[in-house]
C-alpha cells in the first residue's frame, strides 16, 4: 500500500516538484548591461543549486521575464510574473521599475531581492521587498568620508545623469558632502545615453575643484572618463560602484587608470569565495561580471538558506519574515559569499571596499567594515 | 461583413477578461488606453493630415493632472479627468499654431520639439511633478459607488471610455467638421475657397487629437498607479505614431488595429525570448514596406480587386 501512495506520489509530481522562481528585470533596453548581469547571477545559482538536488529536493524553474528598461512593461511583466505564482521574485535592477511594481508585489506578498539602489525603496511599505546592495543612503556617507579624510577634498565637481539612479545618488551625496564641509564647486547634470560629454567636461575643467565625483550608468562614466583625460582634466576622480565596475573599465581602456571610489560588491574583493564565484561565473558566460551579477547570485542563496535550514518548507510570508534582522554567514551558506544582514525593513548591510583603477583592473584599497560593527 | 466583425470583436473585448489572468487584463488595458490615445492622433494625422510627434507629450499631461490632483490634491477621479482634457485640448490648440506655418516635416520637428520640452518639464520641475522620483499610489476611481480597484473592473472602465470615444469621434468624423479636416488634408487652397475657415480647423484638429491624449493620459495613471516622466518621452510618440501608420491612418479602425500590433504583438512573441524585439522590428518593417497604407489600406486594396 505504502509503496502505491510513493508511486501515486511520484507520478503527480510533488516528489519531483519545482520551485517556481521569477526575474523581471531589464534584460533589454538602456540598462541591459546591469540588469544581464544581475540574470546570469540568478542563473549560475540556480543552476548550482539544481546540480546538487534542488531546494528542499525540488528543482528551481527560473522564468525570466524582461521589462525593456521601460516603466510600463516592467508593470505588465511583474503582473505576468506573480500570475505564474513564483515563491520568490529577483529584480527588478532599474530604481523606476521597482517602485513601478511596488504595489501589485506587496499585494500578492512574494517576497523580492531587488537590483535598485535609490534611497527611498525599502521606505515605501513593502514588507516583502529586500535589497541586494547597499541603499544609497549607506554608499555616499562611505565614499564622503573617503574624500574628506584621505583625499582631504575641500571642495568637488559633480557630474551625474539625471535619471532615478543618478538624481537619488546626487541628493544623498549633496546631503553628505554638506555635513562634511565640502563645498559642491560644479553640479553637472547629464542624460542618460549620452555620447558627448566635451561640453560638460569643460564645465568640471572650469569648476577648479579638489577633487571631481562621477555619478552615472556604466556606458556614460566610461565616456565621461574618455573626455575628461582627453580634455587633460585633472582629477583626482571619484565614484561610487558604477564608475569602478569591470564594464566601465573595459570601455573606458586606460582612461580609467587612477579611478578611485567606493564599491559595494566587487569580484575584485581579497575574499576566496568571491573570487571562486568571479572565475565559474567567467566560465559559465565568458565574461567578466560586475557587482549586479554578485548580487542576482548571492539573493538566490540567501531564499535558498532561509528556506531550507530555517524554515524547512515553502512558506513566503515566513521567508519575508525570518528574512528580516537576519544574518548569514559563508560558513552558514557559502554561496552567500559574505556576511551579510538584513534588517527591519529589508535594508542590507555587509563589508565594502575602496578601491582603485590600476593598470586596467580593480583594486581594492581598503576594507570598509559593516555599519552595525 | 464589417458589422459582423465588429459585433465579434465587441464580444470578444466583453468576454476575454473573464478567461484572463491579471496580466492579460492588463496587457488589454493598456491596449483600450493606447487605443485612444491613437484615435486622437489619427483625427490630427490621418483626417486632418498634421504630423505630430507630440501625442506621448499630451497623454503625460493628462497623467501627471490625474496623478497629482488624486494623489497631492486628493480631488475626486472625474474633475481630474475633465481637466485633463481640457488642459490638453488648450495646449493643443496653441501648439496647432505652428501648423500654421509649417507643414510635413517641418511641422515634426516642432512636435517634437514639443514632446521634449515637455519631457523636460516632468523630469526637471520637481516642486510640480515630483520629478524622476515620479507620483506612485494613484487610486483607482469609483462609479456610482461602485469601486473599480479590481483589474477587471478597471479594463471594463477603460473599455468604456474607448466606446465612448470611438462614437464620439465617429460622429465628429461624419459631422462637417470631419470634412472640413479631409478638405484640409486634400487641399487647403480649395477648401478655403470654398470658405473653409482652414486655420479654425487645423487648430481644432491639433486640439481635439490632443485632448483624446489626455483622457487616454487620466485613465493611464490610475491603470499603472505610479507616473514618471520615462513613459513619456519621445519613444511613445512614435510608437503611437506607427499605430496610426500600420493600422492605416485616416481608417476609422486603424488605431484599433494599430494597437493590436504595437502593445499586444510584442506580448505575444515572447515566446521568442531573446530575440522577439529583433522579430518585431523586422514584422513591422517587412508591413510598411508591403502594406505602406497599413493593414486596413491592405483589407480596403483587396476586397475592391
Amino acid at each position: 500500500m505504502r509503496g502505491l501512495i510513493a508511486v501515486l506520489l511520484l507520478l503527480s509530481g510533488s516528489a519531483f516538484g519545482q520551485v517556481k522562481l521569477a526575474y523581471v528585470g531589464e534584460i533589454s533596453g538602456q540598462l541591459a548591461v546591469s540588469g544581464g548581469n544581475f540574470r546570469d547571477g540568478i542563473i549560475l545559482a540556480v543552476e548550482e543549486i539544481n546540480a546538487r538536488g534542488g531546494m528542499l529536493k525540488q528543482k528551481l524553474d527560473l522564468t525570466l521575464y524582461d521589462t525593456q528598461t521601460n516603466p510600463g512593461v516592467a508593470r505588465a511583466q511583474m503582473q505576468k510574473a506573480i500570475d505564474g505564482e513564483p515563491y520568490t521574485i529577483f529584480g527588478p535592477v532599474l530604481s523606476g521599475n521597482v517602485k513601478v511594481t511596488l504595489e501589485i508585489v506587496k499585494q500578492a506578498e512574494v517576497p523580492q531581492f531587488i537590483g535598485g539602489e535609490a534611497a527611498d525603496l525599502v521606505t515605501l511599505g513593502n514588507p516583502y521587498m529586500f535589497r541586494t546592495s547597499f541603499g544609497q543612503q549607506i554608499g555616499m556617507p562611505k565614499i564622503a568620508n573617503y574624500i574628506r579624510d584621505e583625499l582631504k577634498a575641500k571642495s568637488i565637481a559633480l557630474i551625474w545623469v539625471n535619471n532615478d539612479f543618478g538624481k537619488a545618488g546626487r541628493d544623498q551625496l549633496l546631503r553628505v558632502l554638506k555635513e562634511r564641509d565640502i563645498r559642491l564647486a560644479a553640479d553637472v547634470s547629464t542624460e542618460a545615453g549620452q555620447v558627448d560629454f566635451a561640453a560638460d567636461v569643460v564645465k568640471l575643467k572650469s569648476a577648479n575643484a579638489d577633487a571631481v565625483f562621477v555619478y552615472s550608468n556604466e556606458e556614460e562614466c566610461a565616456r565621461i572618463m574618455r573626455e575628461a583625460r582627453k580634455q587633460g582634466l585633472k582629477g583626482p576622480f571619484v565614484g561610487d560602484t558604477t564608475l569602478l565596475s569591470q564594464k566601465t573599465i573595459e570601455l573606458a581602456a586606460e582612461a580609467a587608470n587612477g579611478v578611485v571610489g567606493h564599491v559595494g560588491l566587487t569580484v575584485d574583493a581579497p575574499i576566496p569565495e568571491v573570487k571562486a564565484f568571479g572565475e565559474r561565473f567567467q566560465k559559465r558566460f565568458k565574461y567578466k561580471p560586475d557587482h549586479n551579477g554578485l548580487k542576482g547570485y548571492t539573493a538566490v542563496y540567501a531564499m535558498r538558506y532561509v528556506t531550507e535550514k530555517k524554515l524547512g518548507k515553502l512558506d513566503r510570508k515566513a521567508l519575508a519574515k525570518t528574512l528580516h534582522g537576519l544574518t548569514i554567514t559563508p560558513k552558514e551558506e557559502p554561496g552567500i559569499l559574505m556576511e551579510t544582514t538584513w534588517n527591519d525593513v529589508g535594508e542590507i548591510d555587509r563589508i565594502s571596499f575602496l578601491a582603485e583603477v590600476v593598470k586596467g583592473q580593480q583594486q581594492i584599497v581598503k576594507v570598509l567594515p559593516k555599519l552595525g560593527k | 461583413m464589417g458589422i459582423g466583425i465588429l459585433a465579434l470583436a465587441g464580444a470578444f473585448l466583453l468576454v476575454a477578461p473573464l478567461g484572463l489572468k491579471p496580466y492579460g487584463i492588463f496587457i488589454l488595458s493598456m491596449w483600450a488606453v493606447m487605443t485612444i490615445a491613437a484615435i486622437g492622433l489619427n483625427l490630427t494625422l490621418g483626417y486632418a493630415g498634421q504630423i505630430s510627434l507630440a501625442q506621448a507629450a499630451f497623454v503625460g499631461i493628462g497623467a501627471y493632472v490625474t496623478a497629482w490632483l488624486t494623489t497631492k490634491g486628493a480631488w475626486p477621479f472625474w474633475p481630474t479627468y475633465a481637466l485633463g482634457f481640457a488642459s490638453c485640448f488648450a495646449v493643443g490648440w496653441i501648439l496647432g499654431y505652428p501648423a500654421l506655418r509649417v507643414q510635413h516635416h517641418y511641422l515634426a520637428f516642432v512636435t517634437l520639439a514639443f514632446n521634449t520640452l515637455v519631457y523636460l518639464v516632468f523630469r526637471n520641475e520637481e516642486w510640480l511633478t515630483n520629478g524622476i522620483y515620479g507620483i506612485s499610489n494613484v487610486p483607482r476611481p469609483s462609479l456610482f459607488g461602485f469601486s473599480l480597484k479590481g483589474g477587471r473592473e478597471f479594463y471594463y472602465f477603460c473599455l468604456a471610455n474607448l466606446v465612448f470615444v470611438s462614437l464620439a469621434a465617429w460622429w465628429l468624423i461624419r459631422s462637417p467638421w470631419g470634412r472640413a479636416f479631409v478638405a484640409v488634408r486634400e487641399n487647403p487652397i480649395r477648401a478655403l475657397s470654398l470658405g473653409v475657415d482652414t486655420r479654425r480647423y487645423t487648430l481644432m484638429a491639433f486640439a481635439i487629437g490632443a485632448g483624446l491624449g489626455g483622457i487616454s493620459g487620466a485613465l493611464y495613471a490610475p491603470l499603472t498607479q505610479f507616473v514618471d516622466p520615462t513613459p513619456f518621452a519621445l519613444g511613445l510618440s512614435l510608437n503611437l505614431l506607427l499605430m496610426v501608420v500600420l493600422g492605416g491612418s485616416g481608417y476609422f479602425f486603424g488605431p484599433f488595429l494599430g494597437a493590436i500590433v504595437a502593445v499586444l504583438l510584442p506580448e505575444w512573441l515572447r515566446f521568442a525570448q531573446g530575440y522577439y524585439l529583433m522579430g518585431y522590428a523586422v514584422l513591422v518593417m517587412v508591413m510598411m514596406a508591403f502594406w505602406p497604407t497599413g493593414l486596413l489600406g491592405l483589407a480596403d486594396r483587396l476586397l475592391k480587386k
